[in-house]
């Protein structure tokens, strides 16, 4: 609903023109161009699970799609099931001292949950 | 016989900003089309410029707050720099400023709409509008880096941008419980997030854009680039009639009689009704000549 704001009287002539400089806005312009092609192109140092390194639009993806892996994330695998006791014990020898992966974060491009938050 | 001086020639009122502002919420409605396209999934990899919740099961970009506040809390992992984000913030705030929140925003639209009922109308002080840059430093981040630090990822953060987003419990949080309510699995969204969604469109009953105009840190960063932009407004003296209608007009209580290219506008043009304050675009040749091609000031 319109409502009239009291305000004190304009004085036109003192006031700024507010009229941009084109060089400032192009100068800045220019330079997100070039990062936004330089990051369309960019590798991250983030592996992905395949085995490749992710993109930077592959990782923002993940952010989307809940597809970022952390080793602590990962499963561990069930116990063999039924009477092998030679599965059973190599299944113990895995898991007693579980060797921690190499990578600290990776990207699943599969992953399709959205962010739970 | 007439004087032939250009600021003694007979002016009207030009039209272009009134033309302009009736067609804003066609074009608000039009972007919902953009930024609400589930087809669009593959885009999710591109950063939007608007305030658009990724994990809506309708949108289509992602949402550069979010991914913002993702990079933090990988910085202590792996230190990637968000290029195209930033690539893509400095592109859209250079060349248009905080139009985007005026014209493209759904959330800024929602609100828009809900500002329509008749009720009485608060203004918060302009200088409450530099809280969007606690939001931008607090919750995006700061926050997530020292969560992330400690170990803790994104999505297991009790508290960040995205715990507390309204646009979130909207967009993404409202149709997942929903769903998951008629499928008899209870309301998934949390208590707390529930009840922020829900102060937030009480309070754009009666503060217009509460969200934009307080907290939004994309509105904030946009809102950066309003004092060199390409477009933006201008102000001619020779429009003026001190009619003080540009400030009565302006829905997010800028101070219109001193500046117009400041942090707290959303470029929506209400305020260009009158011609004293005109849209306007940059170019070469203008640069430096501005005065000229304005004319001295018309006599009061």
């Amino acid at each position: 609903m319109f409502q009239r704001v009291p305000q004190p009287p304009l004085n036109a002539a003192l006031r700024d023109l507010e009229h941009h400089d084109f060089w400032g806005g192009f100068v800045v312009a220019l330079i997100g161009l070039v990062l936004v092609f330089g990051g369309v192109r960019h590798l991250t140092g983030i592996e992905t699970v395949e085995g490749g390194t992710a993109t930077e639009m592959q990782l923002m993806k993940a952010y989307s799609f809940s597809g970022l892996e952390f080793p602590d994330q990962l499963p561990v695998p069930r116990p063999p099931e039924g009477n092998d006791l030679a599965a059973l014990d190599r299944w113990m020898k895995q898991n007693a001292h579980p060797v921690a992966p190499a990578w600290k974060v990776r990207v699943d491009l599969g992953a399709k949950t959205a962010c739970p938050t | 016989m007439n004087c032939t001086k250009p600021e003694c020639q007979p002016h009207q009122p030009t039209t272009l900003g009134r033309k302009l502002s009736r067609g804003r919420p066609w074009v608000q409605a039009g972007f919902l089309g953009v930024w609400l396209a589930p087809l669009g999934e593959w885009l999710h990899g591109i950063p939007g410029c608007v305030f658009h919740c990724y994990s809506c099961p309708l949108s289509s970009f992602g949402c550069p707050i979010g991914i913002l506040a993702n990079y933090a809390a990988l910085l202590p992992i792996s230190a990637e720099v968000p290029y195209l984000l930033l690539g893509m913030l400095l592109v859209v705030g250079a060349l248009t400023g905080s139009l985007a929140c005026g014209w493209a925003c759904p959330f800024g639209y929602v609100q828009d709409l809900l500002a329509k009922l008749p009720t009485r109308k608060f203004s918060p002080p302009v200088w409450m509008g530099y809280f969007r840059y606690v939001v931008l430093l607090a919750l995006v981040l700061l926050l997530p880096f020292l969560f992330g630090r400690q170990g803790i990822h994104f999505e297991d953060q009790v508290l960040s941008i995205c715990r507390v987003c309204p646009a979130g419990a909207l967009e993404a949080g409202l149709p997942y419980s929903v769903r998951s309510l008629l499928a008899g699995d209870g309301w998934v969204m949390s208590w707390f997030k529930t009840g922020l969604l829900l102060v937030f469109l009480g309070a754009a009953l009666f503060i217009h854009r509460p969200w934009c105009r307080l907290f939004c840190p994309l509105g904030g960063i946009l809102a950066l680039f309003n004092r060199f932009s390409l477009f933006h407004l201008r102000f001619n003296p020779r429009q003026c009639v001190e009619c003080n209608l540009c400030r009565s007009r302006c829905l997010m209580g800028v101070h219109l009689d001193q500046r117009v290219n400041v942090t707290g506008c959303i470029r929506c043009l209400e305020c260009a009704k009158c011609g004293a304050l005109e849209p306007g675009f940059a170019w070469p040749k203008e640069s430096g000549l501005a005065s000229a091609k304005l004319g001295p000031p018309r006599s009061p």
